[in-house]
């Protein structure tokens, strides 16, 4: 590689390069952080997010390969990198007064964040099957201590095990199927792959590869029949971590699926019925145990496998539509699940958990201003209008009747239905019961700030859903 | 583009409910949101003044460039069938809050939020001209509309409130899916009169009403997707349950009528036989269900699903006699049963008790009361004079045109529909007292009386002289049916 060959994929990746310098020089940094001085920790860490933003936003102008083909800075990688940040500057604000409630004191928490941030940067910039699994595995790393971060609790442990088992495993079929990938087709470039299965009928090897690949990704947005780790890890995990978790490492997998399923090599392949199929089996799990669900975290990690699967229905439609639906799916769902998660980390207080949905019970009698929040995220993830989710779940259903799929549509709208039980449920819960008890939200000004652009973000994207249509619609793949 | 009428109705309730935000006590709240709705009203009275009753063509139209990159407006305009239904619900509007004065004592804040914000939505909903935004109206309303029934309501406020919202909800997705197949159908458009314009095939229009069928069905509501109705009714405050029988219920029926019969005019006349017995089905079985009830309420509730039996048999007869008066008895419906709500309501709160058979005699203790009572039982069972005579009387004529059958079930189902109401009134007004008159019953305040008057005066005048009435949906209703006649003849 030439030095201006060097310079240029350095300029590439220059975001991913800023959160990595500043991580490491948060991790040294922040053991000079003295007791009460934590704050300190928060704004590096944001300040760091918004100088990679300001990176990728001088960058967005042009396509950028790098790294001899196996990163790219386009139009697509700066929509998810945006969703990224976003997603991981409202964890810091979130975690604030929860990691003092908690005791999670030290600056490792911050810095783990942002290396899974970067991690899930390469994801959304790998165009090799090995760029991808660098991003993905950083960023799965970071996660697995997160989730376990709460060491003097079992359930956070016994999360962080599970997960680590699980995850471990889901790797080693991806990369059992990139390997597959590399004896058949000698290559492991997304491009190179699709030039090398042009014309013949698909190889059966190659199908095979396509099925670890997919199923590897799948665990990482928790899909079925790769969920089970979710429900349990969502649970055990700081609240926080399960808030950054259900989007931006989500998210991140989404990135990767369409990138690698738009690719000719799938295309040309049968996947599609599976996707059809994964999308349906998904929705309809996630929403009908989280029927059941007792636990508001549980409850919350249902519902994002219920998501997933809408989101995957996206998938399924293809096309420029469908990935563009895809893609404003994530983004809505991002703001509106960290507005309902943002109201249950504030509720954890002294003794009080908010874990259980009865805890709510009157919720909207004490702070009828916080209620009618939470009954704003509620519906917007049920996909009432005018609420954003609304509109989220309108396009996938566009991009489904577009290439056809009325049926599909069908299902995904039923299930809708169903899943709307229990959001409206837990407005019940706030709205129709009588107090038990009497509430101390922890409503700091970070908390309130994260509160106040997630409410006007479900409720901007609602009403003016137009200009963040024509931003996804411009960031399709190759568009 | 002149002055956007139409806008500053729908968003009149709207700046009310902001207003209620900032304001401190309960009285303020009722006055405020009082006068906001009687403001709606007027302005709602400004535009029947000015509408012009020549023309089926849309009037007052707005449009805005909302989603560009789907084709997506916000469009606006009325033509005599919504302006018909725009004045009903500015009309109820103002009457639900003097309904909710002191049946509703805590959170009345919030409750005048709810109410002036379901007022918006339904304006929106009959003044929308782009389906997106018809939909964004259409939907939006579960959300006040849940919590005036699930806050407010009765002892099985919740489980009511939830079954309406998953009803409602279920069938609103499959409309959500009938409006997108529309728009790859129908040249990529969601602006509702050029998807009139259009020549769909029959296969598509075939599923089409259907998927818009369940979803109107469920609001009608129709038999057998009616058993969210007397639950929430039964449920609801007295104002929620003016809203559902006076406003709710309509937006089914408008449904067929801005949707099914101009866009799928085919599938329309296909499968009218089929509108017309499910329809006699409503009627009869409604009014046999209501004729065994001992709750006031419930029995109030299902006389709607018999009562909206005839809008659909009107409205499905396809000739113009139908047309016009199922258009006239949606209107009459929601003055006269809204006002049987509000007389349930008031006798409720003064006694806390629905049970017919606790009354009697209320004759004596509350003449005024049972006056006006008498008045609207003998609307709702349509007596000569009064309004729904008119409508019910064309729509039987329409029916008996359309099919002998249906028509004679139908006259059926009036003659039940006499004997509930008769009953009902002689148990409640005659009679020896009950336990419901011996205790504190005054007679109706000027509150109430302010309530009940206008509703009054609109029984008599459709009663009496409903050329006015008819002359705003004329133009409408006889281009409507020549479309549907002209594009809808043989599959």
């Amino acid at each position: 590689m030439t030095a201006a060959a060097l310079f240029q994929s350095a300029l590439a990746s220059l975001p991913e390069i800023v959160v990595i310098t500043g991580a490491c020089i948060l991790l040294i940094l922040g053991q000079f952080v003295r007791r009460g001085q934590e704050h300190l920790l928060v704004w590096a860490s944001v300040a760091i997010v918004l100088i990679a933003a300001l990176a990728t936003l001088m960058l967005a102008g042009e396509v950028r390969p790098a790294y001899t083909g196996m990163f790219i800075t386009d139009r697509f990688a700066v929509f998810f990198k945006f969703v990224f940040y976003l997603a991981t500057v409202l964890t810091f604000l979130l975690s604030r007064k929860y990691a003092d409630i908690e005791g999670i004191g030290s600056s490792e928490y911050y810095v783990l964040l942002l290396f899974a941030l970067s991690g899930m940067m390469i994801m959304a910039s790998a165009t090799d099957l090995l760029s991808i699994y660098v991003g993905l595995e950083l960023m799965v790393i970071c996660t697995y201590v997160l989730t376990g971060f709460l060491r003097l609790e079992r359930r956070s442990n016994e999360a962080a095990l599970k997960y680590v088992i699980l995850g471990a495993v889901s790797t080693g079929i991806f990369l059992y199927g990139v390997s597959l990938v590399y004896g058949l087709t000698g290559t492991t470039h997304l491009d190179g792959m699709a030039a090398a299965v042009t014309g013949d009928p698909l190889d059966p090897g190659l199908l095979l590869a396509v099925v670890f690949i997919v199923a590897g990704l799948v665990f990482k947005v928790g899909a079925v029949p790769f969920h089970m780790w979710l429900p349990d890890v969502y649970e055990g995990a700081p609240t926080t971590i399960t808030a950054f978790m259900s989007v931006g490492p989500k998210a991140a997998g989404f990135a990767v699926i369409l990138r690698v399923f738009l690719n000719p090599l799938v295309a040309a392949s049968d996947v599609w019925i599976i996707v059809a199929v994964i999308a349906v089996v998904t929705t309809a799990l996630g929403s009908f145990v989280a029927l059941v669900q007792d636990n508001f975290k549980r409850l919350l990690a249902y519902s994002s496998i219920a998501h997933a699967g809408f989101a995957i229905f996206g998938v399924a439609a293809g096309g420029a539509d469908g990935i563009a639906s895809v893609m404003l799916y994530l983004l809505i769902y991002a703001i509106m699940n960290l507005g309902i998660f943002g109201a249950v980390i504030m509720m954890r207080n002294g003794d009080f958990s908010g874990e259980v949905i009865e805890d709510y019970a009157g919720f909207a009698k004490s702070h009828p201003g916080l209620a009618l929040l939470m009954l704003l995220y509620l519906f917007s993830l049920a996909g009432i209008p005018p609420t954003a989710g609304f509109f989220a779940k309108f396009y996938v259903l566009v991009a489904l009747v577009e290439h056809g799929f009325v049926i599909l549509a069908i299902i995904a709208v039923l299930l809708s239905a169903v899943a709307a039980y229990f959001y409206i449920r837990i407005v019940m819960v706030i709205y129709m019961r009588e107090p038990k008890r009497a509430f101390a939200p922890a409503l700091t000004p970070l908390v309130g700030a994260t509160l106040a652009v997630t409410a006007a973000g479900t409720i901007g994207i609602g009403l003016f859903p137009s200009w963040f249509l024509k931003l996804a619609q411009d960031s399709v793949l190759g568009g | 583009m002149g002055f956007p009428l139409l806008s500053v109705i729908i968003f009149t309730p709207v700046v009310g409910a902001a207003v209620l935000m900032f304001l401190r006590g309960d009285d303020a709240m009722r006055w405020t949101a009082l006068s906001f709705t009687i403001l709606d009203l007027a302005l709602c009275i400004a535009m029947l003044v000015g509408f012009d009753t020549t023309t089926h063509a849309m009037q007052f139209t707005e449009t805005r460039s909302w989603v560009p990159a789907l084709g997506i407006n916000y469009a606006l305009g009325i033509d005599g069938i919504s302006a018909l239904f725009v004045f009903l619900t500015a009309l109820l509007g103002s009457i639900c809050v003097l309904a909710s004065w002191v049946a509703i004592d805590r959170k009345v804040k919030e409750f005048m939020i709810c109410l002036l914000f379901m007022q918006a939505l339904m304006l929106g909903v009959f003044c929308a001209l782009d389906l997106f935004l018809f939909y964004v109206f259409w939907e939006a309303m579960l959300i006040p509309m849940y919590l005036i029934i699930g806050v407010w309501g009765g002892e099985g406020r919740v489980y009511a409130a939830i079954k309406f919202f998953l009803y409602t909800l279920a069938g609103s997705l499959l409309f959500l899916i009938g409006v997108v197949v529309l728009y790859f159908y129908g040249g990529r458009t969601f602006d509702i009169l050029a998807l009139t314009e259009q020549d769909l095939p029959f296969r598509i229009q075939s599923w089409l009403f259907f998927a818009f069928l369940i979803a109107f069905a469920v609001k009608v509501p129709m038999v057998p997707l009616h058993t969210w109705l007397p639950d929430a009714h039964v449920q609801a405050p007295t104002a929620g349950s003016i809203i559902l029988a006076g406003v709710l219920l309509k937006m089914g029926a408008y449904g067929f009528l801005r949707f099914s019969l101009p866009m799928l005019p085919e599938a329309s006349m296909y499968y009218s036989t089929l509108m017309l017995a499910l329809s006699v089905l409503a009627i009869v079985y409604g009014g046999l269900l209501a004729l065994a009830q001992d709750d006031l309420k419930k029995l109030v509730a299902y006389s709607s699903i018999s009562h909206m039996g005839f809008v659909t048999l009107g409205i499905f007869a396809l000739n113009l006699r139908g047309l016009e008066g199922g258009i006239l008895q949606m209107f009459n419906h929601g003055v006269t049963t809204g006002a049987l709500f509000l007389f349930v309501g008031l006798i409720y709160e003064r006694t806390h008790t629905r049970s017919i058979a606790d009354y009697g005699g209320l004759m004596k203790v509350a003449p005024v009361y049972t006056t006006f009572l008498a008045l609207f039982t003998l609307s709702s069972m349509a007596l000569p004079g009064t309004n729904s005579f008119v409508g019910e009387l064309l729509v039987l004529s329409g029916g008996f045109a359309a099919n002998m059958v249906a028509g004679s079930a139908a006259v059926l189902g009036a003659l039940l529909g006499a004997a509930y109401l008769l009953g009902m009134y002689g148990k409640i007004a005659l009679g020896p007292a009950g336990v419901g008159a011996r205790l504190t019953m005054s007679d109706v305040n000027a509150r109430e009386m302010a309530a009940i008057l206008p509703l009054a005066v609109f029984v008599l005048w459709v009663g009496l002289y409903p050329k006015p009435f008819l002359n705003v949906i004329d133009a409408s209703v006889k281009h409507l049916l020549t479309h549907v006649h002209s594009r809808g003849s043989g599959p």
